[in-house]
């Protein structure tokens, strides 16, 4: 038996709440659209990433948004059969952690989201471009902006 | 001496543009890089520039295979944001659309894996099969790929004599079930090259995320039909189909006997179609603001759209995950061990594709 099939013994949805909320910087869970969304500006996505794999959650994607203050919002979204989960933070100084060494699947998700929005994931062990053509600076995503945090990397 | 050889960037087997770099000892495969992007339309972002309803037609044209699958779900994130609920009837197209679409895909890859093994006269038969699927669709919605049969709040097209299609789809299941299946499953010509080869274990499966049917080859039991239904799948049923070898042989027998199961929800749903309206609304939708996603079984795993709206006339943001994003990179760890005349017919055993990845 494998460690997902053990996870699927049900965890209540109040005793997931309570497991993720317990996550340095993450908050309380709001049940919408049938999955639980946590938003956490200070996120400690490592810590996420730990303990989503502990409950045998997989790493669906992780979506990026640009924001007008040039920081990038992150969305983590996981899933485990029928249960959806998603964690919404931020970028600080136009960077966050990376989840690639504890998640092999994470690479080619940041690596995309480095070549369209910019975000350099720290400790991410092969940063290179994915999917970018190579006439076009990483971020082309986001809309112009000459003071952006995210500035593009030459 | 080890050497290294590229493939691709265009393929010789599988004719979309990727480039997988195999370093080998003698015939044997030591260490193996992908390299993609050689496609990349940016449709994540030009779709920002489309109201809601071009939208859907420029979604669709993600994947010329799975394209119904694709804008089938960012309606549903869309539906789901607004609070729509879509009427039984178009649910029920829906279901059949995805799955006629299924057999098409599956029975596509089927060729494909079918030549790259040689066996020219089984590709043939496929391929004629993979004819009348096709025209199931195109008589159902005009087009043989890229049907225009979703629209935000439900189909665009009704199914108004289903007792033909039902004698149509009927007659695929005899070839598929007495020639195609026991074909990958017992004749030698097929068996002696895909027992075995590319395997990937359970625990490989869950470490690098894969969906669809390479997981369920690998024995992992995850299907979004019946994890979380959607469509008609919770009122027509759903039997999944897993095996446990994870090899090449274990993702060809899963794709044939999907394909069966998918003659029977074709048919029980054109059996049961309710009565009523196409859609939930006539005209132009109107998304609030929000947030929301959608997950649906394609014919290569679950596709995943994030959807946002700001409450204009264009989406704020859409992010597209297509099965075929987390299937292609465990070739990177298929492939070792392998030998070097394997490689186009286990980069074909996930059923990859470019142009989803690439977006």
């Amino acid at each position: 038996m494998t460690k997902l099939d053990q996870s699927v013994a049900d965890l209540s949805h109040t005793d997931l709440a309570a497991r993720v909320a317990a996550i340095p910087g993450s908050a309380e869970a709001v049940e919408r659209g049938g999955s639980l969304w946590i938003s956490a500006p200070l996120l400690d996505v490592e810590a996420m990433a730990r303990e989503m794999k502990a409950l045998g959650y997989r790493l669906i994607t992780m979506t990026a948004r640009a924001r007008e203050d040039g920081e990038t919002t992150i969305i983590y979204h996981y899933a485990q059969r029928r249960e959806y989960v998603s964690f919404t933070t931020s970028t600080r100084g136009g960077a966050i952690a990376s989840v690639t060494p504890m998640l092999r699947m994470a690479s080619w998700i940041e690596r995309e989201i480095h070549d369209f929005f910019a975000v350099r994931f720290i400790g991410h062990p092969n940063l290179i471009p994915l999917l970018r053509p190579p006439e076009l600076k990483n971020g082309f995503f986001r809309k112009p902006e000459p003071d952006s945090v995210a500035t593009a990397d030459k | 001496m080890p050497y290294t050889i590229p493939i691709g960037p265009y393929h010789p087997a599988l004719e979309e543009p990727y480039k997988l770099s195999v370093r080998c000892t003698a015939d044997t495969v030591q260490e193996a890089t992908i390299e993609i992007g050689v496609t990349c339309r940016a449709i994540e972002l030009v779709v920002q520039s489309r109201e809601w309803v071009p939208a859907v037609t420029l979604i669709e044209r993600v994947c010329g295979i799975c394209s119904n699958v694709h804008a089938m779900t960012f309606c549903r994130a869309a539906e789901q944001i607004a609070g729509i609920e879509v009427p039984p009837r178009a649910q029920y197209i829906r279901t059949i659309i995805a799955e006629a679409e299924r057999i098409h895909s599956h029975l596509l890859w089927a060729g494909v894996a079918a030549e790259c093994i040689g066996f020219q006269t089984l590709f043939m038969e496929i391929y004629a099969l993979r004819e009348q699927v096709m025209d199931l669709l195109e008589t159902i919605s005009g087009n043989r790929v890229n049907y225009g049969m979703n629209r935000i709040g439900g189909v665009n097209r009704d199914i108004p004599d289903p007792k033909p299609l039902i004698a149509a789809v009927q007659a695929m299941a005899e070839p598929i079930e007495k020639d195609v299946v026991p074909a990958f499953m017992n004749n030698p010509t097929a068996t002696r090259r895909t027992a075995g080869v590319g395997p990937l274990t359970k625990d490989q499966a869950i470490e690098w995320g894969v969906v669809g049917p390479i997981a369920r080859a690998s024995g992992l039991a995850i299907d979004i039909r019946s994890d979380r239904p959607y469509n008609a799948y919770a009122e027509l049923g759903f039997k999944m189909v897993t095996r446990q070898e994870g090899d090449v042989q274990a993702r060809v027998v899963v794709r044939a006997l999907e394909m069966l199961e998918s003659i029977r929800l074709i048919i029980e749903a054109l059996r049961n179609i309710p009565p009523g309206p196409l859609r939930a609304f006539e005209g132009v939708p109107k998304i609030p603001p929000g947030e929301g996603f959608a997950v649906t079984e394609g014919p290569r795993g679950e596709a995943f759209y994030y959807v946002a709206s700001d409450g204009g006339k264009t989406p704020a943001r859409v992010k597209i995950r297509t099965p075929s994003f987390v299937n292609v990179p465990p070739l990177e760890v298929i492939t070792i061990g392998q030998q070097f005349g394997d490689m186009a017919l286990i980069q074909a055993s996930t059923d990859p594709c470019i142009a989803c990845i690439d977006r």
